[in-house]
Formats: structure tokens, sequence, C-alpha cells
């Protein structure tokens, strides 16, 4: 059975929120949408959002470094938010393992997000009924678009390619390779959630470098600044004015 | 040596001015807060302190708070019927009143707070049985009916044979209710507040203190305003019983907190909800600790109160003040502690400031006035119900429910 899901590579993401600006604008349109918005041109704005992106601060001063972290639904193989939903609007579905809500079957009674150990629950304030990541679920069968746009739409507006799609139970696929080679790991697995969006680790890159190997010999605009000590002793300039 | 006992006579409440003042009063609140879900409902949750974080807020409160003492109110009642205590029968009918339209009250709130009130019959057709919030639809509807049944038995002399057994079953379902109650948060594994199996007691002992606090006040009130005497020995035997669930209720929070402060897991939780997560720390201490335990204990079992009804009926004002501030403790105290991904992470920000930190609430007058009608559409259904009919006894004087008593 396919386990559609992202794999998130935390090492490029720059948190340019590309993938929360296009995940808005692709669902506010089509069928999760229209997203509510509240205040988006004031002081403090908030509203529906399927994607966010969390900066961490790593390490402690001055040895930090930061690191975004996009979050959305991790569409669980054990999704701590359908059992508990009264009405079974939150649903898994058999044959793609994304994990949706039946819009027309929530009242609303937000326990969900209370049982979501992710914070990924969006309550629509408007239409007043719980909504999350679809993994663009109608734009990726959708037979309209070319085969290599049916991707979520953060998948497809990700300038560093930090987002990758894909059967995470296809041991071919490249979201399995990526898990498998890249140290892959999913969130907060001590819950037992089984959350099926996987993270690239943050990877260091040190290169060694010899000192002088930062001054050019050369030193053509004295970039560096590097000025020879003059002699003292009279030179051939001096003698001969 | 046999007893002169009068058999008691229940009779309708008399619609004299003071009981239909009351009763405007109540329907006053009671469109005020309608006008105030009309709002909410209008123009979305956005008006209200609610937020992603904040998921339930203060209509939750005022439901669960009503909810719990729905259950709690029965207990006059259950000591009577399953106890066998004489004192206790002939508040039976009102008890089991109070405890129906208690959680008619607390649902209304519930219901008219959802996102979609509007699909509530989905709520009554469509159940998932794995959800712990379908067990407590099905418990509330059968709680409704089973104390239907519980009055009719007691109020009809045909059925008068009968009315034990479902007592009883009232009994052992008000139980099992105040458990699923309490499940809806001992259930949530992903919080810090929560996912414990102690919550499911703790609600019990709630509902007893609460319940009983809230009867007492109720009974007190009625008897006032109907001019029907109530006796000094029967508010002093129930405020007696009173201070046992409060002591009870306090015994558990205090586990509940304890056992929490030994693992080192809950320890940042602790540390917020006892000492740094304002105002938590000071409802908790200074609302449930001071004003909702010791004050009510002090002036139930200090031999210079214990006699005066006033001072009883205080007790029982203050312990519904502990034990709402006790609930806003639990419900938004463990929402607002934020949920940890990165345990020991700092969030420098995030995309339209949710970062984890601790979630703010400021309770919208909207939330407040829907809550307050929730109360009100509980006490004017008790109110009305025994204007209709005889759920209340001509008298409870002293000699009149139990020669017995001093």
């Amino acid at each position: 059975m396919a386990q559609l899901a992202l794999v998130i590579d935390l090492n490029v993401c720059v948190g340019c929120h590309a993938c929360v600006t296009s995940c808005k604008e692709w669902n506010t349109s089509g069928q999760a949408g229209p997203m509510f918005d509240d205040r988006p041109y004031d002081e403090n704005p908030t509203g529906t959002f399927f994607n966010r992106v969390q900066t961490y601060e790593i390490g402690t001063f001055p040895n930090t470094e930061t690191l975004h972290f996009p979050k959305s639904c991790l569409h669980c193989e054990e999704p701590p938010c359908v059992p508990v939903c009264p009405t079974g609007a939150s649903y898994k579905r058999t044959e793609d393992g994304i994990v949706l809500v039946d819009y027309n079957k929530c009242i609303g009674c937000k326990y969900c997000s209370w049982a979501c150990p992710y914070g990924a629950r969006e309550f629509d304030e408007k239409q007043k009924v719980m909504k999350k990541c679809t993994l663009c679920v109608d734009r990726i069968y959708d037979q309209n678009l070319p085969p290599n746009e049916r991707k979520p739409a953060c998948v497809m507006s990700c300038p560093t390619s930090a987002r990758l799609f894909g059967d995470v139970h296809d041991p071919a696929s490249e979201v399995s390779l990526a898990i498998r080679e890249r140290g892959g790991y999913q969130l907060m697995p001590e819950w037992g959630t089984k959350p099926s969006n996987h993270y690239l680790p943050r990877r260091k890159t040190h290169l060694r470098i010899h000192e002088d190997e930062l001054v050019r010999a050369d030193n053509p605009l004295k970039k560096e600044d590097i000025r020879h000590e003059t002699s003292k002793e009279v030179s051939l300039d001096d003698w001969l004015m | 040596m046999k007893t002169s006992k009068k058999s008691i006579i229940y009779r309708e409440l008399e619609g004299n001015v003071a009981f239909w003042a009351v009763v405007g009063v109540l329907g006053a609140v009671i469109a005020v807060g309608l006008g105030a879900a009309y709002y909410m409902e209008h123009h979305g949750h956005y008006v209200t302190g609610m937020s992603n974080q904040i998921v339930w807020g203060m209509p939750h409160i005022f439901a669960i708070f009503l909810i719990v003492a729905a259950s709690g109110a029965l207990n006059v009642a259950s000591v009577g019927t399953v106890f066998n205590k004489t004192l206790y029968k002939p508040m039976g009918r009102f008890s089991a009143l109070m405890a129906a339209t208690l959680l008619i009250g607390g649902l209304s709130i519930l219901v008219l707070d959802l996102g979609r009130p509007d699909r509530l019959i989905i709520a009554m057709t469509s159940y998932n049985f794995k959800s712990i919030f379908a067990w407590n639809i099905i418990l509330y509807n059968g709680f409704l009916a089973l104390i239907i049944v519980y009055l009719w038995f007691m109020m009809e002399r045909k059925m008068n044979a009968y009315y034990p057994y479902a007592g009883f079953a009232a009994f052992i379902w008000r139980l099992v209710l105040t458990t699923g109650t309490g499940s809806i948060f001992g259930f949530l594994v992903s919080r810090a507040a929560y996912d414990t199996a102690i919550l499911a007691p703790l609600f019990i002992s709630l509902s007893l203190s609460l319940g009983t606090a809230f009867f007492l006040m109720t009974l007190m009130a009625v008897s006032k305003i109907s001019n029907r005497e109530l006796g000094d020995a029967v508010v002093r035997r129930l405020s007696r019983l009173l201070g046992v669930f409060v002591a009870l209720t306090f015994y558990f929070v205090v586990v509940y907190h304890l056992s929490n402060a030994y693992l080192a897991k809950e320890t940042a939780f602790e540390t917020f909800i006892l000492f740094t997560g304002n105002p938590y720390p000071m409802l908790l201490w200074f609302g449930f600790g001071i004003v909702g335990t010791l004050l009510p204990l002090l002036l139930i079992y200090l031999p210079k109160f214990d006699r005066t009804p006033e001072f009883s009926a205080l007790a029982s004002f203050l312990v519904m003040l502990g034990a709402f501030c006790l609930l806003y403790v639990i419900i938004i105290g463990g929402q607002a502690f934020p949920l940890e991904i990165f345990p020991g992470k700092e969030v420098l920000e995030s995309s339209f400031g949710d970062a984890n930190k601790i979630h703010p609430y400021t309770p919208t007058i909207w939330e407040i006035l829907l809550g307050f009608a929730g109360i009100a559409i509980a006490l004017i259904a008790a109110f009305l119900a025994s204007w209709v009919l005889p759920f209340f006894p001509e008298t409870l004087a002293d000699t009149a429910v139990d020669p017995h008593l001093k």
C-alpha cells in the first residue's frame, strides 16, 4: 500500500516561505478553500495556513546557528487525530495514506487539534471546520496537468528543491532513497504515530584551508592590504635623486 | 420506638413576584448569551480569544463546569436511593431534575460553540466509536434518558417500587459519564498536561464537590424564593458532605501534580503551571487552593460557622469558584504550554506569530456571555420545571425530613 509523503531537507531550506505562500495560493482557490485570513496586511497577520515555517536557534551564543523548519501535517501512519474525531470526519485514505478531513462531516469541535502532537491542525475561523495539509490531493491526481507538475504546490515552488514528494513505502522512490542515504528521520518517533513525512538533517561541510591559500600571491588590488616593510637603507632611487 | 414522621408532600413552586423576577433575569441572561453566540457564529471564531493553539476557551470551561456539576448534582438523589439515607430522599426529585437541567445547560454551550452547530444531527447519527468524544455524546444522552426514567419512577405512584433500580442505574451511569468527561483530557497523549488516568477520578471527585455545592446553593435559593422551610440541620448535613468531597478533590489535584513533578519530562510543565506561568499558578494556588478549598473547609467544619446556613451557602459558592479556577487551569493552562517538537530548542520566529512559546489567551466578552447563558439555561429549566411539576417538597424542615435530626 502506498504512503505518499514529503521529505524536507533542512540543510538547504533557507526559510524563504515560498512553500507557505504557494500552498496558500493553491489551496485557498481549490477544493480546500477558501482559507481564512485575519489582518493580512496589518500587525500580527494570521489565518489558516496548511504549511508554516518556524525558525529555530540552535546552540548557545556565540556558537549558534539558525534552522528553518517547515511544518505541515505529517500524514502519520498511526494518526492520533483520526480515532478521536467523534463523527469520523478525519480519516486516512487506504489507497495513498493521505490523512484528510471531510469538511461536510466536520462539526468543528476541534478535539483533533488537541490530539495532534505536532500542532498541524488548522481551524478555519470563517468556515468553522478543521482543515490541514491535503498533500494537494486535488493536484497530484489532476490529469489535466502535465505529469511533472502533479506534485504538491509547495514542492513545485521550493527554489532550493528542499522538498521532495513521493511514496515512502516504495524502496525505489526518490524519497525512500533520500531517507535511506541521507539520514532521513521522523519527528518525535517515540509517540508511535509513525509520521510519513521525514526530514533530512543539517549537514556540516568543513573545508580544510591553509591560511596561505587565503592570501593571493600577486595581490593586484591589495585586497588583503599586505604591505611589506620598506628598507631603511638608502635605495637606488635615493642615490639617483 | 415508633416516630411520628409525616410523609413528604411535593408541590409545584408558586409563581410569586420573586419567582418571576428570577425567571426574568435568567431569561435576559439567556437572551444576551444567545446574542453573543449569534455574533460569534455570524462573524466566525476569530472574534473570540481562541486560536489555533488555544482551541478550547471560556465556553468550554463553562460547559464542562456544568456537565461535571450535572453528574454531581445527582449525588443527593443517589445518597437517598442507593445508600438509603432518609434525610436525602425528599430532595431526590429536585436533585435528579438539577442533574438533567445542568447537563442541558452545559450541552447548550458546547453545541452553540461548535464550529458547525447546524451539523449536530451528524454528531448524533455518524458515530466514530473509537472516539472518547463520541462516547461522551452517548453518555450524555443516556444520562438524560435515565434521569427521565428515574424521575418518572419517583413521581409516578404506580412505578414507585422500581425507582431504586433506576436510581442505581443512574448512579452507575453518572460515574461512567464523569469518567468519560475526564478521559476527554486523560486520553490526550500529545500534551504534557494530560495523558494520565488520574484525570478520570479527579473529575469524578470534582463532580461530587461541585455538584453538591451547586445543588445546595440552588436548593437554598429556591427555598428562599418560594418561602419554603429548609431546616438548618439539612443544610448542615449537606455542607458536611460537601466538605468531604472538597477534601477528596484536593487530594486528587495534589496527587496529580506531585506525580507529574516527580517525572523529569514533566518538570517544565509543572514549573509553568505551579510557579511561573501566570495566571495559572495564581488561579491554582489562590483560586482553587485557598478560595475553593481552604476557606470552604473552614466555613464548613469550624464550629463557629457550621451552624449558620448563610456560611454554608458561602462555602458552596466558594467551592464553585474554586472548581471554575481548577477547570481553567486544566483546560487553558494545558493548551497554553507549548508542544515541544524539539525539546530545549528555542523558536526565534515563525510564520504569523505562532511560534512555540507560551500561548496567550484572553477570553472575550462574547465567550463569557455565552457561558453565563448556559448557567442561566440550567437554572431557568429547573425553576420552570418545578413550577409546572411537583419536584420540590412543601417543606424541608428538619423534623419533616427526619425526626431524628438535631
